[in-house]
């Protein structure tokens, strides 16, 4: 197991270097130069070249490279240019904070789509799939920020049930968790709905069509077991696949617009607050732990397959 | 005489597609006895396997339907029980054997939960008396060390083995009727009649009465007792095995029995075999549905379609106006 | 070819019989018209223009009022038509053209060095949170006006070139391919003129998936202030709307994401009749 683990962590690497190195182009090399903002007014000729140096833009392309990618490797990125926090600690506290955010609402999604998908294709062509499937195509054609500007009028605001707060966050209780979290999750889930619950619907009509199925209703199995149980267990493949890659960019870049619109402390507020500012440690760090985060998922994903499937072997 | 078993009468089945509506079935009617073997055989596409679906309630809808007739077992009419009632006929007293060892079993549970939720659900066994029952018969179909076996998932097992698993499960509820569609085509020539020998064998020691779906006239002759002839999902001949094959009075089983090579008799190349092919069911000719391949048909064959019912001549039940009347051979 | 044009005609019988497809295929076209008489200076152009006051409510001289700045909401609206158009249009047929390329090289090669090159840089970009790729590419290009044009490009590819790499990798297999290779047809006439044609219908429900997922994306990184950077867009609107919601004018939002909304959904649409009509084996 553990030689299994280090062998697929080698072959992730390829991709963790990709994806630093594309980022490291467009960003760093080509990104901003941010000699002038932090040299204050007329600077002289020494304090530039200290500056320079400081920010390391002095050195040759391979060598800043090769610093990104010994930082990612040691997880140290250095300070924050805007905030001058450390950008592990930075990344600590918000990473936990985006994840209570977006986990509701994902795995609400997505066990909603697949409860749906199951009644859609166990009722196919009748009016409760045309139903659901209406419903699906209408709630894949909203766009994440009109519902989430629509809820929050609805739920948060005087000109609907001002039930819950407008922006902000706090998770110091449970009642305060939920007064937060309630409209981000109503609008997680309603925008990954429609998506979801097609795709998985494809997967379970598929599914229903195959002859163990038949087998499984020509001894009498139950509609409910069949679907629960067999139906489901057999298409965890491609819903392991949906799921777990679907983590990573939920977490970072699906709790970026929520986070930036209700104002909530999270890591992707933390990003685009980096975009905006053009602050590179912290965004070389955000990239860094996504590629980092997918060579894990990767793993994590494999594992799974052979947890649920027999047929499958890790190697 | 007792009565039957099984009495399939006038059983009518359409399917909707997108170029309009195929009538799978037209009308068959036939019956089984307890403890009979009776075969049913024709080309691909026929109406044999829709048949052994529709008597379990399994024919995929949509896009197909039941549109008329009754199927009788014991007396009742399946086609009237709520799919709650029907979930207990299958299984417990009509359980089938599928064609496909490779996908009819599920590939994600081992053979004891898949055999043990048959047995618990029919049986109401524990888990415990469900497990020893399967292994007891798994030791009966022939596989070997099957409390190791048990524990395997079906891709571990070879195709002769997954076919036997598949007519343990068929066999461990003791059912009234076994459906055996093509139960062996899609094994290795050489196993074929081995496991074939084994379902019968099996179910004759049960008393158990079979259906016996298949194109191979080879395995009707040497296993059934009765034998039915569908063509175009229409029943066109029946009768018990020995007259059928003696002296087959339609001319399509005539066509089809010269069809099959005999070693000794005749030599390979010189196989006859019926001209043309079989009809789309969606543009099926108006009279006999075989009228534009058999060499014999009359006017009227091209205007309606003979129905079935006793041939004087040959004793059989037969559906056709010109039948043939040759000696037995 | 008499089985290519059989299948083409086939589809297009399929999809004149599909009351929803056609139904929606004439709203796309009509958003069309719209565009192009923007285009052609027939229309909306008075987007920009500041008139008397701010938050008018509909009146003939202004049909769905005025925002917040006191510009005219239906002539934004109206304009931003033409900038979806450009936007969803450009980004299609460039990433189309570029997945079916590299996904045709990709699966031609399956297994060998330039599909694994192919491979790892599909892993690569789709691993890149997206927000951080198009601000990244926007700090490349300096904050160059198709900035967004070019990151969208860049990434929505992937999933073009994985369906055309899986559908090559069958297509290379069959019988006239064999023979076109037996022949000793250079393989580069292969794939472009042999097999690729023959994964069209896919592009073209691909181009279409990718449309919409364009102009959807418009709205969000224009909110971010990664959009649109000069003219104006629904998603510029939604933007200005979040000012305007919460003193209970809702004219602006509604009518980009309403105009956002049926574009969206009967490309949507559309896309499923494509693929109704194009793919035989398609699951209802």
């Amino acid at each position: 197991m553990l030689q299994y683990t280090l062998k697929k962590l080698l072959a992730g690497l390829p991709l963790i270097l990709g994806v630093t190195f594309i980022s490291f182009v467009l960003m760093v090399y080509f990104g901003p130069d941010k000699t002038y903002e932090l040299a204050g007014k007329n600077p002289t000729e020494e304090q530039i070249a200290q500056i320079r140096a400081d920010l390391g833009y002095d050195q040759p392309f391979f060598k800043r490279y090769t610093n990104y990618v010994i930082e990612l490797a040691t997880l140290n990125f250095g300070h924050s240019d805007s905030t001058g926090e450390r950008v592990t600690r930075l990344l600590g506290r918000t990473i936990p904070i985006s994840l209570a955010l977006t986990l509701p609402g994902f795995v609400l999604g997505n066990v909603i789509g697949i409860l749906l998908a199951l009644l859609a294709a166990y009722y196919r062509s009748t009016w409760i799939d045309k139903s659901i499937m209406t419903f699906a195509v209408v709630g894949m054609s909203v766009s994440f920020l009109i519902i989430i500007i629509g809820f929050q009028v609805m739920f948060s605001s005087a000109y609907g049930l001002n039930m819950f707060p407008v922006r902000g966050w706090s998770m110091d209780t449970l009642g305060e968790y939920l007064y937060y979290v309630t409209v981000p999750t109503l609008a997680i889930v309603f925008v990954s709905l429609g998506y979801n619950t097609r795709f998985y619907r494809a997967v379970i009509v598929e599914e229903l069509g195959k002859d163990h199925i038949r087998t499984a209703r020509a001894y009498g199995a139950s509609a409910r077991s069949i679907l629960l149980k067999r139906v489901l267990k057999n298409s965890m493949i491609p819903i392991i696949t949906r799921i777990m890659f679907s983590i990573p960019l939920v977490v970072i870049s699906g709790s970026l617009l929520i986070e930036s619109y209700f104002g909530i402390p999270g890591v992707g507020k933390v990003t685009y607050d980096a975009i905006t500012t053009g602050d590179q440690p912290v965004l070389k760090a955000v990239v860094g732990a996504t590629a980092v985060l997918f060579v894990v998922v990767l793993i994590v994903t494999d594992v799974l397959y052979r947890l649920f499937d027999p047929r499958v072997e890790l190697k | 005489m007792s009565e039957p078993l099984l009495k399939v009468r006038d059983l009518q089945v359409e399917f909707h597609t997108d170029k309009g509506v195929a009538r799978a079935l037209d009308g068959i009617s036939f019956d089984v006895m307890p403890g009979e073997t009776l075969g049913i055989v024709g080309e691909s596409g026929c109406g044999k396997s829709v048949t052994s679906l529709a008597i379990l309630g399994l024919i995929p809808s949509p896009p197909g339907r039941i549109v008329g007739g009754q199927i009788l077992f014991q007396g009742q009419d399946l086609l009237s029980l709520s799919e709650r009632e029907m979930r207990k006929v299958r299984g417990r007293d009509i359980a089938m054997i599928f064609q496909e060892p490779m996908t009819a079993l599920d590939p994600v549970f081992t053979i004891a939960t898949q055999m043990g939720e048959v047995l618990r659900r029919h049986q109401g066994l524990t888990r415990k008396q469900a497990r020893q029952s399967a292994i007891d018969w798994l030791a009966r179909v022939g596989i070997p060390s099957p409390e190791r076996r048990i524990d395997d998932y079906p891709h571990q097992l070879s195709g002769g083995m997954r076919q036997r698993v598949m007519i343990a499960m068929a066999l461990s509820c003791e059912p009234k009727l076994i459906i055996a569609d093509e139960p062996t085509t899609a094994l290795d020539v050489t196993i074929q009649a081995q496991v074939l020998e084994q379902i019968v064998k099996l179910s004759q020691d049960l008393g158990t009465a079979m259906m016996l779906i298949t194109h191979d006239l080879g395995v009707v002759a040497q296993t059934c007792h009765r034998a039915c002839v569908m063509y175009c999902g229409k029943l066109i001949e029946q009768s018990a095995t020995g007259p059928l094959f003696a002296a087959p009075a339609h001319p399509y089983t005539a066509g089809l029995l010269a069809s099959v090579p005999r070693i000794r008799t005749q030599r390979l190349d010189s196989l006859p075999t019926i001209a043309g092919t079989v009809p789309d069911l969606l543009h099926l000719p108006r009279g006999c549905r075989f009228v534009e391949r058999c060499g014999q048909a009359i006017d009227l064959c091209h205007s309606a379609h003979p129905p079935l019912q006793v041939d004087e001549h040959s004793g059989h039940e037969l559906a056709c106006y010109n039948p043939v009347q040759g000696e037995a051979r | 070819m008499s089985a290519g044009e059989s299948f083409w005609s086939k589809a297009w019988r399929k999809f004149l019989g599909d009351r929803f497809g056609l139904a929606s295929a004439g709203i796309v076209l009509g958003y069309f018209v719209i565009a192009l008489g923007v285009w052609l200076d027939l229309w909306g152009q008075q987007w920009s223009t500041l008139t008397s006051g701010s938050n008018l409510p509909m009146s003939s001289a202004h049909w769905f009022g005025t925002n917040l700045s006191g510009q005219d909401i239906f002539d934004r609206a109206i304009y931003s038509t033409k900038t979806a158009f450009e936007i969803g249009l450009s980004v299609a047929v460039l990433s189309t053209i570029l997945g079916a390329i590299l996904g045709a090289i990709s699966g031609f090669f399956a297994g060998r060095w330039s599909d694994e090159v192919i491979l790892w840089l599909m892993g690569t970009l789709d691993s890149i949170p997206f927000y951080l790729f198009v601000a990244a590419v926007a700090f490349a290009l300096q904050g160059h006006p198709l900035a967004m044009h070019a990151a969208m490009i860049a990434t929505f590819w992937t999933t073009t070139a994985r369906v055309v790499r899986g559908e090559v990798m069958k297509l290379k297999e069959l019988e006239f391919i064999e023979a076109a290779r037996a022949i000793g047809v250079p393989q580069h006439l292969i794939i472009f003129r042999h097999i690729l044609p023959n994964t069209s219908h896919l592009l073209l429900v691909q181009a279409t998936i990718v449309f919409v997922s364009a102009i959807k994306s418009e709205v969000i990184l224009s909110f971010l202030g990664l959009g649109v950077q000069d003219g104006v867009s629904w998603g510029l609107m939604i933007a200005e709307s979040t000012q305007e919601v919460i003193v209970g004018q809702f004219k602006n939002f509604f009518a980009a994401s309403g105009m956002l909304f049926v574009l969206v959904m009967a490309f949507n649409l559309f896309s499923d009749a494509l693929q109704d009509a194009l793919d035989p084996k398609k699951v209802h």
